[in-house]
């Protein structure tokens, strides 16, 4: 890297790390040390080849979402991750408050698989439709479609306050699952 | 608010909450990348000369002495770019300027003959950090520091101007004027307004017949119904009018604006090229342009940088995909430089603007914004393009800039 591309990443880094930031807090989970682990080594890849990158943003969040994915992949341990709420049965979605419904979310959220968060920050954060994360996680629409489903079914189960929203059908609160998520052989 | 929902809000609210990168960002991965190079050398040097490797190995695993941890403060550098948003629903920013809103603007017809071109706004809620639709005003101009919109009501013109508390949404005061209001904008302080005066709504289109069939809106070139400008002094609501009598070389709506140091307004013309414009002094009558604007281009937003040293001027160069706009010193108007980007809409600092750049690919101009830098190729993509024009009845996103 010559003092040019470095003058013109350490532009990029500056003018873009807070923005990839926040997107690699969300992928990890709300993990900020594993966020900035995960930043990272993005940007050090796209540091060795940045001579050659048109778009250093997207190419950065392309490896972004996929070493997240690829982290899941090749069975990293899990890191441990503190749960602010203690394990006691919830009262449903009605009883809660706006602000108490994003803290189980964001509880429910950290305890996905890495592949399950990543398509859904992919979708509602990103806003990105089915086939962009398609390309983007290099699979199938159909697998971004049966993944989306799956994580949401996941969130449900894993904060019973939450089954009842958007279904009005006063679904009976269960207590919380706390099993572990990313069970792996 | 149904599961989708629900992780949509936690998500953004969770990014919001994040603390920036803060400086120093780039030295860490600098260092850790010639750390990590310095180890596979040393690997592979190992598998072939152990000894010697690590002979090499230890000086240079104490490389990256100039590592700089994040300290966490605020980066005031920071920037909000959304380039899958157009129009944009979340903040779009880079240093102290921020896209406090846009506008899109459509023909709302009055009677068979006679529309109006009507505007909406997306102002930022500045507790939320998105843009909120308003159809309450027929036209909003943001003061700097974001805090205050100065705006006329439908049906213009109005005989009021009101102050827009932006947190609260309220209108805080009215000032109401003798004259009726069609437009509106700040000096750079903010302290005081122009509110250009006219006869009948500057919005009218007229149904003109296209052959063989259908028909088109157009405005009213060079019929203008202005009659001058009020300038105003926010804090009292105390001001005074001055005719500016429309010629016909005027738009309908052809606004007023200060000069940069207030003392003067300007004005667009129609004539031989496109940017013309016209100072008077506050008292309406026809001046000189000021020595450091006398080489801007009305059609071009940016104007002067902060420090007034480069003034920003028109497209200059076009390759496929690619467009390059001139920065001139003021007072010569001779080029300093070339600076990506199609039409340069707002300084962000004395090196970087905020500017449209045409969307890649061969179709129509379809324009995005973009934070360019002087002396850099690269550009920071900070909103969607638009959309490929359908209608021509209706007007896209148009953003309005602001410092924070």
């Amino acid at each position: 890297m010559d003092a040019e591309a470095q003058e013109s990443f350490r532009e990029f880094v500056a003018n873009r790390s807070s923005a990839l930031l926040k997107t690699a807090v969300l992928l990890s989970g709300g993990d900020r040390h594993a966020a900035e682990d995960l930043l990272q080594n993005a940007l050090i890849k796209a540091a060795g080849r940045w001579h050659r990158i048109d778009e250093p943003e997207a190419y950065v969040r392309q490896i972004l979402y996929r070493q997240q994915v690829s982290r899941w992949r090749l069975k990293w341990p899990r890191r441990e991750l503190s749960v602010a709420e203690p394990p006691e049965a919830s009262p449903d979605a009605d009883a809660l408050s706006a602000a108490e419904l994003r803290v189980v979310m964001r509880g429910a959220l950290a305890r996905l698989t890495a592949r399950q968060r990543t398509v859904l920050v992919l979708r509602y954060f990103e806003d990105l439709p089915e086939a962009d994360v398609a390309r983007l996680l290099g699979c199938s629409v159909g697998t971004v479609r049966s993944t989306t489903h799956r994580s949401l079914a996941r969130l449900r189960a894993l904060a019973p306050e939450l089954a009842a929203l958007g279904r009005g059908d006063g679904a009976q609160p269960r207590s919380r699952d706390f099993s572990p998520v990313e069970v792996r052989p | 608010m149904n599961v989708e929902e629900l992780v949509r809000d936690c998500l953004r609210q969770q990014a919001a909450e994040e603390p920036s990168a803060g400086p120093g960002f780039a030295d860490r991965v600098l260092g850790a990348r010639r750390r990590r190079r310095t180890r596979r050398l040393a690997s592979v040097a190992s598998a072939t000369a152990a000894v010697v490797a690590v002979a090499v190995a230890v000086p240079l695993l104490d490389s990256g002495k100039d590592d700089v941890r994040p300290s966490g403060v605020l980066d005031s550098k920071e920037i909000h770019a959304h380039p899958d948003q157009s129009p944009p629903r979340d903040l779009i920013s880079a240093g102290n300027v921020a896209l406090a809103a846009y506008y899109t603007a459509k023909i709302v017809k009055k009677t068979d003959d006679v529309g109006v071109s009507a505007r909406s706004y997306w102002l930022l809620d500045p507790e939320t950090g998105r843009y909120r639709k308003t159809t309450k005003w027929s036209y909003v101009a943001v003061a700097p520091g974001m805090r205050t919109a100065a705006v006329l009501e439908q049906n213009l013109p109005t005989r009021r101007i009101g102050l827009l508390d932006l947190a609260t949404g309220k209108v805080e005061r009215w000032i109401p004027v003798d004259r009726g209001v069609g437009g509106l904008a700040f000096s750079r302080d903010g302290r005081k307004l122009v509110a250009t005066t006219y006869h009948d709504n500057p919005d009218l289109r007229d149904k003109q017949p296209m052959e063989p069939s259908g028909f088109l809106w157009v405005p009213r070139f060079g019929k203008s119904s202005r009659t001058g400008f009020l300038v105003l002094d926010v804090a009292s609501g105390k001001g005074s009018w001055a005719g500016v009598p429309a010629d016909r070389d005027i738009n309908a709506r052809q606004d007023f604006a200060f000069s940069r140091d207030g003392r003067l307004v300007y004005a667009a013309v129609v004539g031989g090229h496109d940017g013309l414009q016209q100072f008077y002094d506050l008292a309406g009558r026809e001046v000189a342009a000021p020595a450091n604007e006398k080489y801007l281009r009305s059609d071009v937003a940016a104007r002067l940088s902060p420090n007034g040293r480069l003034a920003a001027v028109g497209l200059t160069k076009e390759r496929p995909d690619t467009s390059y706009s001139e920065i001139v010193d003021p007072r010569t108007g001779k080029r300093i430089t070339l600076v990506r980007g199609a039409e340069l809409l707002a300084w962000v600092d004395d090196k970087r603007l905020i500017a449209y750049e045409r969307a890649p690919g061969s179709g129509e101009y379809r324009p995005m914004l973009v934070l360019v830098t002087i002396g850099s190729d690269k550009f920071v993509q900070l909103s969607g393009p638009h959309a490929p024009a359908k209608d021509f009845s209706r007007q896209d996103w148009q953003p309005i800039f602001a410092e924070r």
